[in-house]
């Protein structure tokens, strides 16, 4: 029966739950049969806290709040162990994105925008839509920080397409067409990302997705009611509510397996890139609007839990309730429940908290000028309710209340402390140098042409790399894209992403460590200095103590190499419960995003060889590591360790390699990566599409000392370092900048001759870029 | 005084902002026209139809937009001779609305730029040489003869299409003002990324004052765009591609 | 073999079928409802049913949260119904993928002939590229 505090009136369609009543066991099914993912326990908290029987809107309320996906209720104690604040931080990770101060231009300061997300599992159960609307989402936790929308980046993970796996290489396919088919149509450049081809993948495909924006500091909108926001108005704004992405939260909070994902089809949301193309310019008009106006709002994104999520959250964190009308809401199909237009998560949607005196303007923008109405049926601006100075969230449905509770207790923490096994990475370091069997030549060529090595373009040329103009270093002709957003302006950034998990599956810890290195690396490489980071953690399930253990690692080496940089993390996400069919989790995944500044864009470096008669150096260090390497993954070397870094030595190699890049004196540059030196000394020497230079040869200098640890972990190990090209008559200012830097060797120069060579080999490069540039062709024709 | 250029932007363009900033660069007085400001569009010289995906490209690419409001104001103006320029979706909806080739009646289109090959979307550095006489088509004519233009192709609808007896037409007629080029500015129909017939990447109509081009000259047109092309030390000024643009505006003041 | 024919139509909002209305009611074409749908046409020798799970099972040609599928029972359009097929497209492929328009007047009534030609020649067809099948 009610409990007589309960002001809460339902009409009888909507049963409420009778908690108090049930046992543990009835409590459990119940919950099933309602598709309920919130556990027994949570389900009686809410019970207790609202002193009487939880109606049905505000059940799956809470399942979407205290879902894994909203709540973060497993990570977030150990996301305080990352570093959030620092110099060039404007904004730190307690927003839909991040903000990095880039520099100033006449006088304004601008920020870089910037949010990374997972859609794992939405992508492994509807490819097309399940990227394409990770690209929606990404995009939208931009905007709402009242930021342009200037790049998108995709880090990937695909599982094992070898032509006998369909399935797999189906998913791959409409992971790639999704993120294509939404980018390119916002007019968002792709100018980042990696991709990796792992059969652990096979079934919980990674799809990482990171946005930029670009805003002037002083123009920042907050997802957050302003302070004196009591009864602001909530203005949704977007496509039409449906009844797709009903169960969304919860949905990415549990494992997948074969069945479900069938019938979670319909969590899946419908994407609509060319609606949101104009909610996007209509929003930028209402930015302008609001800055000749003076008045501060909050706007945010509809993501996980819907219209519910979003206005709890906005209101909550402005410290005022809400009290919304479902009714107002613009929906595509009569008679929604009102669970599902509370929760469910329909794409293309925002929400506006502005003051009374503003709406009708903002409506009008939306509505008349950029006629949403017509873009998209039902498509709109709509009032849905108020930010309330009262501490309750409240829908009224058909008159009645269909939810009312405190709101702190919604959005509140919710916090699980789990059991946690640390991971045992292998230690081994060999006395002797790896021997293979079989020619260099072969072993050569087959390391280029590996999954995880040879050249992308089959993949990103389905990318829109230049739209808007502004793109320095599109995407693949470099390790980081390089963007110069500020028209007038010399200011550029760069932007990279680094992960491996071929490391990840052997050293959680030093997988994350390493990801961080290699984006900064990627950086540094192109001219950039590394000025923040952002993460997404893919890892199993928290519930699996072994599994939660490769998670704590995984943060303490973010949080490790992050301080060792003296880098932040402004932005991030967690996924959780991604594992295979048989239980297994996927490889430790972390995923980190990093964002680099040029002060002069004209300073920026690219990778292909400039000149013959260069000279070409190696700086880092060696290290006879090959765990993790596409090399042991050849050679089947499951013990080997991964290589470790050494932070204060290669935070000085980086300092010297941007002084240098800032005097001008390197002519190109490139990250040792996958693969290693070798790969990518040739990866320079192809020519440049660009200038319409031909390839250029090296010849490697043999008798050097970095050989010392034996040639293939030379030649092929992945312990980092950059390789520039220094013009001849540059080197001797070269050497003098770097001083007393140990690690700084010549190792050999450019030549007339298409040769790369070295000892007693010299590869055609020709035949190198034919190995290494097809491989993924037949993959994505 | 500087030449009125209108930007055209339909529910779905994506390009709009650049097209705008290298014409103001290239000297035009290049505004943004958005398509609930139709009405105004009698007041511009000439009209450039920029990058994106109007209306979705629902039914075909630019067909919407071929009938929208905004194109009765481009047809009347390509008919009394005005310059219009349209670039990747904007050359889809030229086409369209009959405005290029021209060789039918308006809005009953003789060709199309259709569905690329390979299936898909491709994004990748193009080079273009003009292939018709600088007399031929007024945007083009201030090129000079066998300059090689560099541009992105970044469509998924690029690939020239039409019946033989049309095909034969704009290939007898020139309306081809520009062909896809490899780097020592030979033409060749396999030079064309996406299968294009006869190598086409630009149509003028018969009048020479349409140029419907569909790789983007404006996405390699600063210096910081091709910094591996070095063309001068400011990274900020206009090159590459911008020589078409320069081409555009100085046809404008010619006039 | 027998050519076998299936609709996969939107069940949720189609807008490319309501922008097409409005821009044919500009165009003064008298219409107040269209569908669309895609028309698969299979050339294979599998059985209706094996092709039906073969279009189910393909993300790109159907989602079964968005979409839904019908086996036509005839290889040719209905009373106000055009399929759009590209010239280009091989005739003999083992699936061709068309675009069926259907049209309905403000009567309810499937579009006459007449104003549905003149949808095809002003809007949904472009005989540079496609053919339009009555």
């Amino acid at each position: 029966m009610r409990n007589s505090s309960s002001n809460c009136r339902r009409g009888p369609s909507l049963p409420d739950l009778a908690v108090a009543e049930l046992d543990d066991e009835a409590l459990r099914a119940r919950a099933d049969s309602l598709g309920l993912a919130l556990r027994v326990d949570e389900l009686r908290s809410i019970a207790e806290r609202l002193g009487r029987a939880p109606s049905l809107v505000e059940l799956y309320a809470f399942d979407a709040q205290w879902s894994e996906h909203c709540s973060y209720k497993s990570s977030r104690a150990l996301l305080g162990r990352l570093p959030t604040s620092g110099p060039d931080v404007v904004l730190g990770p307690a927003e839909d994105a991040g903000i990095l101060h880039l520099g100033e231009h006449e006088g304004e300061r601008y920020g870089i925008v910037i949010a990374h997300e997972s859609h794992n599992h939405p992508s492994q159960v509807v490819p097309f839509e399940g990227a394409a609307t990770g690209i929606g989402g990404i995009v939208r936790d931009v905007l709402c920080m009242g930021a342009e929308v200037v790049a998108v980046a995709d880090p990937l993970r695909f599982g094992n397409v070898d032509p006998a796996n369909e399935h797999q290489r189906a998913v791959a396919r409409g992971v790639v067409d999704g993120i294509a088919a939404y980018g390119n149509a916002i007019g968002v450049p792709n100018i980042a990302g990696d991709c990796y081809f792992d059969r652990d993948f096979d079934d919980n495909v990674l799809v990482n997705v990171v946005a930029l924006g670009l805003v002037k500091e002083s123009e920042v909108i907050h997802s957050r009611v302003p302070r004196h926001g009591a009864d602001f108005v909530l203005l949704l704004v977007g496509k039409a509510t449906d009844a797709s992405g009903f169960g969304g939260a919860s949905f990415s909070s549990v494992a997948l397996d074969a069945q479900e994902a069938q019938s979670n089809k319909g969590a899946v949301q419908v994407p609509d890139p060319f609606l949101k193309n104009v909610i996007m310019r209509a929003s930028y008009r209402v930015f302008s609007v609001l800055r000749e106006r003076g008045v501060e709002v909050g706007f945010k994104d509809l993501g996980a839990g819907g219209i519910m999520g979003c206005s709890a959250e906005l209101c909550s964190a402005g410290g005022f309730g809400a009290e919304i009308d479902l009714d107002t809401v613009n929906v595509a199909v009569d008679r929604l429940l009102p669970e599902v237009i509370a929760v469910g998560e329909t794409q293309e949607r925002l929400l506006w908290a502005l003051p009374e005196e503003i709406v009708d303007e903002v409506e009008r923008i939306y509505n008349e000028e950029f006629s949403l109405p017509q873009v998209a049926q039902n498509a709109r601006a709509v009032r849905i309710g108020r930010a309330t100075a009262e501490q309750k969230y409240r829908l009224r449905h058909r008159g009645e209340l269909v939810m009312d509770v405190p709101i702190d207790f919604l959005t509140g923490t919710v916090r699980d402390t789990l059991p946690a096994e640390a991971p045992v990475p292998p230690t081994m370091r060999r006395e002797r140098e790896i021997l293979c069997e079989g020619t260099l030549d072969d072993l050569f060529h087959e390391i280029l042409a590996h999954r995880d090595v040879c050249s992308r373009a089959p993949l990103y040329r389905h990318y829109d790399a230049v739209v808007r103009g502004r793109t320095v270093i599109p995407r693949g002709e470099a390790d980081a894209g390089v963007l110069a957003p500020i028209r007038g302006s010399r200011l550029a950034f760069a932007l990279s992403v680094g992960g491996n998990p071929r490391i990840g599956r052997i050293d959680p810890q030093r997988a994350a460590e390493l990801a961080v290195y290699e984006s900064a690396r990627k950086v540094v490489a192109v001219g950039g200095e590394p000025i923040g980071l952002t993460d997404c953690l893919n890892y199993g399930s928290p519930r699996d103590p072994r599994q939660y253990g490769e998670l704590v690692a995984g943060v303490d080496g973010l949080a490790r190499a992050a301080r060792g940089f003296g880098l932040a993390y402004v932005s991030g996400n967690v996924s959780l419960y991604n594992a295979a069919a048989n239980g297994h989790a996927i490889p430790a995944s972390p995923i980190v995003a990093c964002v680099g500044r040029l002060a002069d864009v004209s300073r920026c470096v690219t990778p292909p060889l400039k000149e013959v008669g260069s000279h070409l150096y190696l700086i880092g260090e060696t290290q006879r590591a090959l765990g993790g390497s596409v090399l042991a993954s050849i050679l089947g070397l499951a013990d080997e360790a991964a290589p470790e870094i050494d932070m204060e030595r290669v935070v000085s190699e980086h300092r010297f390699i941007l002084a240098a890049a800032r005097e001008g004196l390197l002519q190109s540059a490139r990250a040792i990566s996958n693969g290693g030196l070798l790969v990518t000394l040739a990866e320079m020497s192809f020519g440049c599409v660009a200038a319409r230079r031909a390839p250029i040869g090296i010849e490697l200098d043999g008798s050097v000392g970095w050989s010392s640890v034996g040639r293939n972990e030379s030649l092929f190990g992945e312990w980092g370092g950059i390789v520039v090209e220094v013009a001849r008559g540059d080197t001797e200012r070269f050497e003098a900048l770097a001083e007393s830097l140990e690690s700084v060797r010549e190792i050999g120069t450019t030549t007339a001759e298409p040769l790369l060579a070295f000892e007693d080999e010299a590869w055609e490069i020709a035949d190198l870029q034919r190995s290494w540039s097809r491989p993924l062709e037949e993959l994505f024709p | 005084m500087k030449a009125r250029v209108a930007v055209l932007v339909f529910p779905g363009t994506n390009s709009e902002e650049e097209t705008r900033d290298l014409l103001i660069d290239c000297g035009a007085d290049a505004r943004i026209v958005h398509w609930s400001e139709a009405a105004s569009l009698v007041y511009y010289d000439a009209f450039v139809l920029p990058g994106g995906f109007a209306y979705e490209d629902r039914i075909r690419a630019g067909a919407i937009a071929a009938h929208d409001a905004m194109l009765d104001a481009v047809i009347e103006g390509a008919q009394a001779g005005k310059y219009i320029m349209g670039i990747c979706n904007g050359a889809q909806i030229l086409l369209e609305a009959g405005l290029a080739p021209g060789t039918g009646d308006i809005r009953r289109p003789t060709a199309a730029f259709t569905h690329n090959a390979q299936g898909h979307f491709i994004c990748e550095r193009v080079l273009l040489r003009r292939t018709v006489a600088a007399t031929r088509c007024a945007i083009a004519a201030a090129l000079p003869e066998n300059l090689l233009i560099p541009a992105w192709a970044a469509h998924g609808e690029g690939r020239l299409a039409a019946v033989p007896s049309h095909l034969e037409e704009i290939e007898n007629g020139d309306f081809i003002v520009f062909r896809y080029a490899d780097v020592t500015g030979a033409t060749d129909a396999h030079f064309a990324p996406q299968g294009s017939a006869l190598g086409a990447a630009a149509l003028t109509n018969r009048e020479g004052n349409v140029l419907a081009i569909m790789p983007h000259p404006e996405r390699d047109a600063w210096n910081f765009n091709h910094l591996d092309r070095s063309e001068g030390n400011d990274p900020l000024a206009p090159s590459g591609g911008s020589v078409l643009f320069k081409s555009f505006v100085t046809a404008l003041e010619r006039r | 073999m027998k050519e076998r024919a299936f609709a996969v139509e939107l069940k949720i909002p189609d807008n490319e079928a309501y922008t097409a209305m409005r821009a044919l009611q500009r165009l003064g074409v008298e219409v107040a409802r269209v569908q669309r749908a895609d028309i698969l046409v299979f050339n294979r020798e599998e059985s209706d049913e094996r092709l039906g799970e073969i279009i189910e099972r393909d993300e790109r040609l159907f989602n079964p949260n968005k979409h839904r599928l019908e086996r036509l029972l005839d290889m040719h359009p209905r009373a106000g119904e055009v399929w759009i097929e590209m010239l280009d497209a091989p005739r003999s492929a083992p699936l061709r993928r068309l675009v069926g328009w259907r049209l309905f007047d403000h009567a309810g009534n499937p579009l006459g002939d007449a104003d549905l030609d003149a949808a095809c020649a002003r809007l949904l067809c472009n005989p540079a590229i496609e053919r339009a099948i009555r």
